[in-house]
């Protein structure tokens, strides 16, 4: 390999990767911001799941995210963003497209929605950035039972 | 003056540090119309999420559900993907039976199990972290360092390439999760216990998960074909509607399927 074409192939990485880390860096960061946004609920003795969902979206955009919950537990999904000054929400609806929480809260870049399913089966919560300085908003989801 | 500037700070320090409610959702949506782009995926419930539920209902034998053997590792990628997610789910039910030996002995044999498909080093500090907090039965820390677990296991998967592997072993904690699930409802049927089996979206994801396994011989693994099977047959048992009714020989029927495949994973191998 010449000269020429490794310092091409060295810059074409090194753009790749500043391009590739901050999607990563961004849902990171979100993830430990929904981590945060569920300990309170923790020291109500909710157990927070370590799997999560996550991703971006831009302003208005809305994504779903498919949950089983069983009837007999309460939830409690908490949403977080690394993007300062964005506003973004979190609620619940069944299979049929009802909103079913119980209670909802939204406070800069975290938000909160708790249902208690009356009965077993899949429901929806939907993410919506209401409000962001940026193009895209970095999110993610985390939720806890009991 | 006096009296409102101290009614005014309180004021303002509640509005700094009470969330505020969220902003006024639709009482309905139409989910018809969101793009499958912009549905994502169910996360599998872990075992202890439907245990949790049937320690409401009632005060099930944990202890019997507890296997003796945690089943044969045939060095068979598939079959060791599988017998992994069984083990992991093992472990939930330990800690539900206050198992403290178990429970170390499942923590073992989850880092033994990562070591055949390659992932031991993402699962040594978890497996450390089981023993310590079963020592300790701080339960609640165990079910959290479980759930790690296999979220480990299959975020080290996944890094190497094995997504249909990584899916595998969900589906064996599904599956043995499952069988103990229906195992506890025959024995002490009720409606709301047999309700907890109602996962349409679940089944359609392992299934859809199966159908687009890529590499042929994987999609022909012996246990893969059964699952797949035993998911469709499953289906139909399960109630179309949430909150249908889900009888006690239905519950049987499940119970029987997925101990059947627990077993073919467990001992027969692949």
């Amino acid at each position: 390999m010449n000269e020429f074409v490794k310092k091409s192939l060295s810059t074409l990485l090194a753009v790749l990767a500043i391009a590739i880390v901050p999607a990563h860096a961004m849902v990171d960061d979100a993830l430990s911001f929904a981590h945060e946004a569920a300990q309170p609920y923790v020291k109500k003795g909710f157990t927070v799941r370590e799997d999560a969902w996550g991703g971006d979206l831009g302003v208005k955009d809305q994504q779903a995210v498919t949950a089983q919950l069983f009837k007999g537990n309460e939830y409690w999904f908490c949403l977080g963003t690394d993007v300062r000054n964005a506003v973004i929400t979190v609620h619940i609806y069944d299979a049929q497209g009802k909103l079913v929480e119980t209670e909802s809260w939204q406070k800069g870049r975290f938000a909160g929605a708790r249902v208690t399913p009356t009965k077993t089966g899949t429901y929806y919560a939907i993410i919506t950035v209401e409000k962001s300085p940026e193009e895209r908003t970095g999110w993610a989801v985390v939720y806890a039972y009991k | 003056m006096r009296k409102t500037f101290p009614l005014l700070l309180t004021v303002l320090v509640l509005a700094a540090t009470t969330p505020c409610r969220a902003q006024d959702a639709p009482a309905s949506i139409d989910l018809s119309k969101f793009p499958a782009a912009e549905v994502e995926d169910i996360v599998v419930p872990v075992p202890s999420e439907v245990f949790l539920v049937l320690d409401k209902l009632g005060t099930p034998n944990w202890r019997a559900e507890v296997r003796k053997s945690l089943g044969k590792n045939t060095g068979n990628r598939p079959q060791v993907a599988l017998l992994l997610g069984t083990v992991i789910a093992e472990g939930f039910i330990a800690v539900e039976a206050e198992d403290a030996e178990k429970v170390k002995e499942i923590g073992r044999e989850v880092l033994a199990l990562a070591g055949v498909i390659n992932v031991r080093k993402a699962v040594i500090a978890r497996s450390k972290s089981i023993t310590e907090k079963a020592e300790a039965k701080n339960w609640k820390a165990v079910r959290v360092e479980f759930d790690g677990a296999l979220q480990d296991v299959r975020g080290a998967m996944e890094e190497l390439g094995d997504y249909d592997l990584a899916q595998l072993v969900s589906m064996g904690g599904w599956i043995r999760g499952t069988e103990v699930l229906t195992s506890i409802v025959s024995k002490n049927y009720s409606q709301d216990g047999a309700e907890l089996l109602h996962q349409p979206e679940l089944l359609d994801y392992f299934t859809r998960k199966l159908d687009a396994i890529k590499n042929t011989r994987l999609g022909k693994d012996e246990l893969v074909v059964r699952i797949r099977k035993m998911l469709a047959a499953i289906k139909p048992l399960i109630g179309k509607e949430d909150g249908s009714k889900i009888s006690i020989d239905q519950v049987k029927k499940i119970n029987a399927m997925t101990s059947e495949t627990v077993g073919a994973i467990t001992s027969k191998g692949a």
